[in-house]
């Protein structure tokens, strides 16, 4: 049986109450969920906390999923609204933490390889821009697969991925060899 | 892949966590039967709180109707207790039991 086709039963299973086939379906998936939303929000302890939240949503939602619908595409959409969620939430206590930013002591630029560079870039990238581009050049979606999950229109993801693809690139001193 | 798409994804792989994490399914799974649990809880103590309510307002009419009925009732309610304790005493009902699903 593939992979979609596993996907298929253990969610038909889950969708007759089957918890074991929606642990399956968490096992299956935890990677995907985990993974886009540290790269969408970039605080990894926050990221597993939504992903965790994630699941706990989508567990009284199965019954809504229509056969043959990518499960990851749609778990993705359910935590990139929980990130979004979180960050209204947090918006309070941005203050707080601005402050707390600027204690902190950075490290000489000379000093951050790219992964941080790549983190920072990341984090000046406006939020659905941001998560375009961890859905499409991380983690292999389409751009019709990330705008169903992300609910947003077609060209407004490829425009979002070339965009903050570009900026990657500069941000990360990368030649651009698509141009 | 271009060079530099590539590029982008070996450090994007660095955020990824481990394909298989059976500390994070379980906690989930923890966490949905933890919430099932409590839903149902609140689902029963509604149930009974609207019973009891409900037996509470309706008991004045039952009262005289139950004692009307009881005397010819009493035999035929204790038949069916024995056999309902004798068929539970043999098992009978103890294959019914859900093993982990509801």
């Amino acid at each position: 049986m593939n992979m979609e086709g596993l996907d298929e039963s253990l969610v038909a299973a889950a969708q007759a109450g089957s918890t074991q086939a929606f642990s399956r379906l968490v096992e299956r998936h935890q990677q995907a969920v985990r993974a886009f939303l540290r790269r969408a929000c970039g605080d990894w302890a926050l990221a597993d906390d939504l992903a965790q939240e994630t699941f706990l949503a989508a567990w009284p939602r199965i019954g809504r999923l229509k056969a043959g619908a990518s499960v990851r595409a749609w778990l993705c959409g359910i935590a990139y609204r929980k990130h979004l969620t979180s960050r209204r939430s947090a918006a309070r206590s941005r203050t707080r933490d601005a402050a707390y930013e600027a204690e902190r002591i950075v490290p000489a630029a000379g000093a951050l390889d790219d992964r941080l560079t790549l983190e920072t870039a990341m984090a000046e990238l406006p939020t659905d821009q941001r998560a375009c581009v961890a859905l499409c050049l991380a983690a292999d979606f389409s751009h019709a697969e990330a705008a169903d999950a992300l609910e947003l229109p077609l060209g407004t993801v490829k425009s979002h991925v070339a965009r903050g693809r570009a900026r990657l690139l500069i941000a990360l001193g990368v030649p651009d060899d698509a141009c | 892949m271009t060079p530099a798409d590539a590029r982008l994804k070996a450090l994007f792989a660095h955020h990824a966590p481990p394909a298989r994490d059976p500390a994070f399914s379980a906690a989930v799974v923890e966490r949905l039967v933890r919430r099932r649990c409590l839903q149902d809880l609140a689902l029963l103590g509604g149930l009974s709180t609207v019973g009891g309510v409900a037996l509470w307002g309706l008991w004045p009419v039952l009262q005289p109707a139950l004692i009307a009925v009881s005397d010819r009732l009493a035999p035929s309610a204790w038949a069916l207790a024995v056999a309902f304790c004798a068929v539970a005493a043999l098992g009978g009902l103890g294959e019914r039991a859900p093993a982990v699903e509801s």
